[in-house]
């Protein structure tokens, strides 16, 4: 028979708090709040928005560089590449001439579709729930399949 | 050729573009539709203005004048005015519309709260925008010339006044319904003339341009020099674009930044269709009317064309291209005008305004001048200067000379625009050391070429300054902003807020 007034040999478990009323209570900010009241979280929201958009670009420039920026060198140095002929025609004119615009539209084109797929997901983070208001119809449209 | 068809073609679009510039002016009152045509253009009819707008002389005449004298090499003119907007869509377009600013200098001030970097700005929007306008009356004059033998200064006068009526009565809104109709004018123009030119060659039995193999081939004998100058006319070009003050202007007339993006996918579009012609043209040129390069006319070769292939059967299509090429200096001439008065005029207001504020009223009791009335004083000014110019100097090959305008706008506004935008630790004294740096170095070219050995092996640096004055321009702008890094702008996060975020987010723009 063991004194009720034993302490147990092991496992009193002690319950430590602290008094820390001076520490700030915990505030829930939406999103938004974050980014309107700039404070680093809202800073964040921002900085991945622009580090995400820059990468896109940076992307065109490189691809553009490595194509078109590489054409006049690859004519220069690569032995009969200028003198090859499609239908009597010198394949340089026919690159530079017409294959390259439509070249550049789809970069455009890609571009524009990544940027705005960008800035739809900006807008579901900071604004759960909201429709991508203020877009025009295909934007809509492609949300909706994006989900 | 024929004269009275060039003449009634001359007339016909003169009239054209008033008549659509006056129905403008029914619904233009306020400053702002005067400036930005209330910022309410829908895309496909800002796109056909922007491409009315910037396919200048340069491009409708100037491209195939290059490609008839120099060849394959020269095809990298209008590929670098295309790609130039694929840059402008991927770093500038959209933030730009959303920083809510009219022209660059008004950029300049919201991203770095300084009126030095403004009055900076303003000077150099002045001066890319006095060197593009000069080639295009130039080529008024030479085109007027060559279709109706009447001098030079007529071509030249004629333009300028009718680019000054249309601005003064009418500014942006009444500008955007005259340039986009201008677009499709000047495609149709060298369109429908470059289907019977090319099927009456094929009728010859589609002769072969007979030139030597230095015009067929691109670098044909690989050189230094010559690759030095195609990459630094693909850097001018590449980066100009972004930095023409009349093509920044357009993308303020858009409602938002998907708009702004939307409509710089157009102009990509309509830009790619209209530079196939001009190749053809050239091409045409080498082979029926190759004795141009030696009477020094090479950019009168789209207007001869017609007759040289067909005889007086080509008279219409000829003046059908006078048409064009008329369209071609008016739309942007127009702009340019449009958008540097815009600039001039802001400035006139603020120091009116200012002086009103102090309570010295140098005007008298009425005190300043209304923004309206000061952007219409101002159209008229800055066409004088250019005016007077396109008289007295001596005249180059338009391509070749707006790539001047260019090589500055690449080595002063794409560093300011795309660091602005970009990087947070852009100041003020780091942008007008860059504006300053990349300014002169660009700038000093088309001053001092006249003056140097033409045979200098070095010329080229000073013919093609981009490839350097653009790290330049880049270099100082960045350095200098590290160096003085106190002075980063505080209300830096909220602006950038304001150039990212989509317009759907509802968030404090500052």
């Amino acid at each position: 028979m063991t004194e009720p007034s034993d302490p147990p040999p092991v496992e009193h478990r002690v319950r430590i708090t602290s008094p820390r009323t001076g520490a700030r209570p915990h505030v829930r900010r939406t999103a938004r709040e974050e980014i309107d009241q700039s404070t680093a979280v809202g800073e964040v929201y921002i900085r991945s928005l622009m580090r995400a958009q820059l990468r896109s670009a940076l992307g065109i420039l490189l691809v553009l560089m490595a194509t078109v920026g590489a054409l006049p060198a690859a004519f220069a140095f690569i032995d009969g590449l200028a003198e090859f002929r499609v239908v009597g025609i010198p394949v340089a004119w026919l690159v530079l001439g017409v294959g390259v615009y439509p070249g550049l539209l789809l970069l455009g084109w890609l571009y524009v579709r990544r940027a705005e797929r960008t800035e739809r997901a900006f807008v579901r983070l900071i604004q759960p729930g909201s429709t991508t208001r203020g877009q025009a119809g295909s934007g809509q449209r492609e949300t909706q399949a994006d989900r | 050729m024929n004269a009275t068809y060039g003449v009634v073609a001359v007339v016909l679009v003169s009239l054209a573009t008033l008549t659509i510039g006056a129905f403008g002016l029914r619904i233009s009152r306020t400053t702002s539709d005067f400036y930005v045509a209330s910022r309410s253009v829908r895309p496909w009819l800002n796109s056909s203005a922007i491409g009315g707008e910037y396919l200048s002389a340069a491009s409708f005449l100037g491209v195939a004048g290059l490609v008839l004298a120099f060849g394959a090499n020269m095809l990298w003119f209008p590929i670098g005015w295309t790609a130039g907007y694929l840059l402008l869509l991927v770093f500038v377009a959209a933030p730009l519309r959303r920083s809510g600013a009219f022209t660059i200098p008004d950029f300049a001030e919201i991203r770095l709260q300084s009126n030095a970097v403004r009055r900076a700005a303003t000077v150099l929007v002045v001066l890319v925008g006095w060197l593009y306008l000069l080639p295009q009356f130039q080529g008024a004059g030479l085109t007027i010339r060559t279709v109706t033998g009447a001098p030079t200064w007529v071509g030249t006068v004629l333009v300028a006044t009718i680019v000054v009526i249309n601005v003064v009565s009418g500014g942006m809104r009444s500008i955007t319904f005259v340039q986009a109709f201008q677009y499709w004018l000047k495609l149709t123009a060298l369109l429908v003339p470059a289907f019977f030119l090319i099927r009456a060659w094929i009728g010859d039995g589609a002769p072969g341009p007979g030139a030597p193999a230095e015009w067929t081939l691109p670098f044909h004998a690989p050189s230094g020099p010559d690759l030095y100058v195609v990459y630094s006319v693909m850097i001018a070009t590449f980066l100009g674009t972004m930095g023409l003050p009349h093509v920044v202007v357009r993308f303020y007339t858009n409602p938002d930044g998907h708009a702004a993006r939307r409509t710089t996918l157009i102009v990509l579009a309509l830009l790619g269709v209209f530079y196939l012609l001009p190749t053809i043209y050239g091409a045409l040129g080498r082979i029926y009317a190759s004795d141009l390069i030696d009477a020094g006319r090479v950019d009168a070769v789209v207007l001869e064309l017609p007759h040289r292939i067909l005889g007086s059967s080509g008279d219409l299509l000829a003046a059908l291209l006078t048409a064009g090429a008329f369209a071609a200096f008016l739309s942007t001439s127009s702009g340019l005008t449009m958008s540097v008065a815009g600039v001039i005029g802001q400035e006139l207001a603020r120091s009116g305004r200012l002086r009103r504020r102090m309570g010295s009223t140098a005007l008298g009791e009425r005190g300043g001048i209304s923004s309206v009335t000061a952007l219409r004083v101002a159209a008229a000014g800055c066409v004088l200067v250019p005016l007077a110019l396109a008289l007295t100097v001596q005249r180059l090959p338009v391509a070749t000379s707006v790539t001047f305008a260019f090589a500055l706008a690449a080595s002063t506004f794409c560093p300011l625009l795309v660091l602005g935008i970009w990087w947070r630790g852009l100041t003020a004294p780091g942008a007008v050391a860059g504006l300053a740096a990349g300014g002169v170095g660009a700038g000093l070219a088309p001053l001092v070429r006249t003056a140097i050995d033409t045979t200098a092996t070095w010329r080229m640096f000073v013919d093609y300054p981009a490839a350097w004055s653009v790290p330049l321009g880049f270099g100082v702008m960045i350095a200098v902003s590290l160096a003085t890094r106190s002075r980063v702008p505080t209300r830096v996060s909220r602006t950038m807020v304001r150039l990212h975020t989509p317009e759907g987010a509802h968030l404090d723009r500052g």
